[in-house]
């Protein structure tokens, strides 16, 4: 498979990454290298058959699929820079409101 | 005695103070500054003071010894500290101070060691030689001209310097191992789920391990031990009692270690494999023994990583936008998402970008099942094929050159991303697989230090490190091997 300059664009937004013109050929070709490199995979067989990887020890694979509260390693109000009744409080997106 | 032993036992037997180590600490560290390895990013005298004055407090009430007390240990700068800012070698996170410890951290502390400072990295540990880093390159202190290896660069020079005796990185695929190698210190990466990821800065999040460097074995061996166990703000985490360590062996009787014959490719160097042979010499002196053995998989290794590691950094690298994370660039467009593309465009450099587009790419519609669902299903086969090497074939071990090559020079590969994917050869794999592994230096090629590395069983980390420390005491890490 290649990866083209319309692919490369496509994913770039895809990605919100902002891509100037000056580097756009270089990154084209570089990615085609790389796409072309991993496609060495394709002289492998694949099948259903196949099992894909679980990361991690067996003990923490797959436990069954409860609905039960997911305790927060720190509260909101510990995490956050300000938090006001409940709320994070940001930066206001200036540029979006002034739109 | 290994320097982390030896300043432990003195510290706390009242004989020095961690404060008297603090000092000796940013004497070294300005003298690396001067030196000009640009492997610290933020490190200040008044916060090892306060370190140290910690440390003080608790030897002088007479409470239990601390096994690491008084030992300064450098933090690469993924892992966040709430004393210093973590940048994470990025602009992106230019100024960035966590609000939280890795759990690393928090363990390190009650273990009596030092926060000494935040080491230099390849910009969100992507990168095999620290030249990634939107701070600057990072020096070999062997050599100035070449490189550290990466992307823990910044831990591995500060050790190899005789900075600190042990230093925290991160692995996601031998980024640990492979700088202990060009660097000529020792390097542990442990099992997946031995220590806890709360803390450290998500790369590849089914591969990312902090990892550990040491001067000498029993350096690293003891801030492993201080680091590991189950946490329950990581679900990752094994849940196993921290590691205890064996003790040091003397001798390898029984024990077999394997040569997967794919690591030993007709043009690997001659120094590394010089530099192997010798320790295969000293397998046999101790009264271990040698068997081939075969790794079928192994040369997709390197492709599998890079479709696998840049997708789960694609995800994991979504939230620095401006608006969650990172230092806000302002679009031109005026809407939101002109601020998203600015602030990453900008923010990130060129190695970063590259690899969120591939993973970009091989998640998007149409490639996903014949890139990441591929790669997925041959990583399952690169780990069948370590478990047969430790079953089927025999091997107690695995013996391989840790790299292909020495450190190679300064720009070297920076414009061939392949070619530096390539330096990552025999160290991915085992970070595929989910394995524990080590470098351990075990001679020099022209002056240039080469890696041997020790691979075990899951969570056979305590056997390895007792193997690799009878290793030590009989293959000299600064001889040349030919």
């Amino acid at each position: 498979m290649k990866i083209g300059s319309e692919q490369v664009r496509h994913v770039a937004r895809l990605a919100e990454l902002a891509v100037s013109d000056d580097e756009f050929p270089r990154l084209v070709e570089q990615m085609g290298r790389i796409v072309e490199y991993v496609a060495q995979l394709d002289e492998l067989p694949a099948g259903p058959e196949r099992s894909a990887f679980l990361a991690g020890p067996e003990s923490v694979r797959l436990r069954e699929d409860e609905v039960r509260p997911t305790p927060l390693a720190r509260t909101p109000a510990q995490m956050a820079p300000e938090f006001v009744d409940g709320l994070f409080v940001v930066p206001r997106l200036g540029a979006m409101e002034e739109a | 005695m290994s320097a982390v032993a030896h300043i432990a036992r003195a510290v706390n037997a009242g004989r020095t103070s961690a404060l008297s180590a603090a000092h000796e600490a940013a004497r070294l560290l300005r003298k690396a500054d001067a030196d000009g390895l640009n492997a610290t990013l933020h490190w200040s005298e008044d916060l090892l003071r306060g370190e140290a004055a910690r440390v003080d407090a608790h030897v002088g009430a007479g409470h239990a010894m601390l096994p690491l007390a008084g030992v300064p240990v450098a933090i690469k700068d993924n892992i966040v500290t709430t004393e210093q800012p973590t940048t994470c070698g990025s602009r992106i996170l230019e100024g960035y101070v966590s609000p939280f410890n890795a759990t690393a951290i928090e363990r390190l502390r009650a273990a009596g060691a030092m926060v000494a400072a935040k080491s230099n990295l390849d910009e969100f540990a992507m990168g095999s030689s620290t030249e990634h880093s939107a701070f600057g390159r990072v020096r070999n202190p062997i050599d100035h001209e070449r490189v550290p290896g990466g992307s823990s660069g910044g831990s591995a020079a500060l050790v190899a310097a005789g900075v600190v005796p042990a230093a925290l990185g991160s692995e996601t695929g031998g980024s640990v191992r492979q700088p202990a190698s060009f660097c000529g210190v020792v390097g542990v990466k442990p099992s997946y789920g031995r220590v806890s990821r709360f803390g450290l800065v998500a790369f590849g999040s089914s591969l990312d391990c902090i990892s550990v460097f040491g001067e000498r074995v029993d350096d690293a061996a003891r801030v492993l031990a201080a680091i590991s166990g189950h946490d329950p703000h990581d679900a990752t985490t094994a849940d196993r009692p921290p590691l205890e360590l064996d003790g040091p062996r003397r001798d390898l009787r029984g024990l077999i270690f394997g040569l997967p014959k794919e690591y030993f490719p007709a043009d690997l160097d001659p120094g590394v494999r010089a530099g192997v042979e010798r320790t295969i010499g000293a397998i046999r002196d101790l009264g271990g023994s040698v068997k081939d053995v075969t790794l079928p998989h192994s040369k997709y290794a390197v492709p599998t990583y890079y479709i696998i590691a840049p997708a789960e950094a694609a995800a994991n690298l979504a939230r620095y936008d401006g608006v969650r994370y990172g230092v806000r660039r302002v679009g031109p467009e005026g809407d939101v998402r002109a601020l998203y593309r600015a602030t990453r465009g900008q923010g990130f450099g060129a190695e970063v970008r590259r690899r969120i587009l591939i993973g970009t790419y091989v998640l998007s519609s149409g490639y996903y099942e014949a890139y990441y669902g591929k790669a997925q299903q041959v990583r399952a086969a690169i780990a069948r094929d370590f478990q047969l090497a430790f079953t089927a074939q025999g091997a107690d071990f695995l013996l391989t050159p840790t790299t292909p090559t020495p450190a190679f020079r300064a720009g070297e590969k920076t414009d061939d991303p392949v070619a530096m994917y390539l330096a990552d050869i025999f160290v991915c794999a085992v970070s595929l697989a989910g394995l524990p592994a080590m470098s351990l230096p075990v001679g020099r090629s022209a002056g240039l230090p080469v890696g041997a590395q020790i691979i075990a069983p899951m969570f056979e980390e305590a056997r390895m490190l007792g193997v690799a420390s009878a290793l030590e005491a009989v293959v000299p890490a600064a001889g040349e091997v030919r």
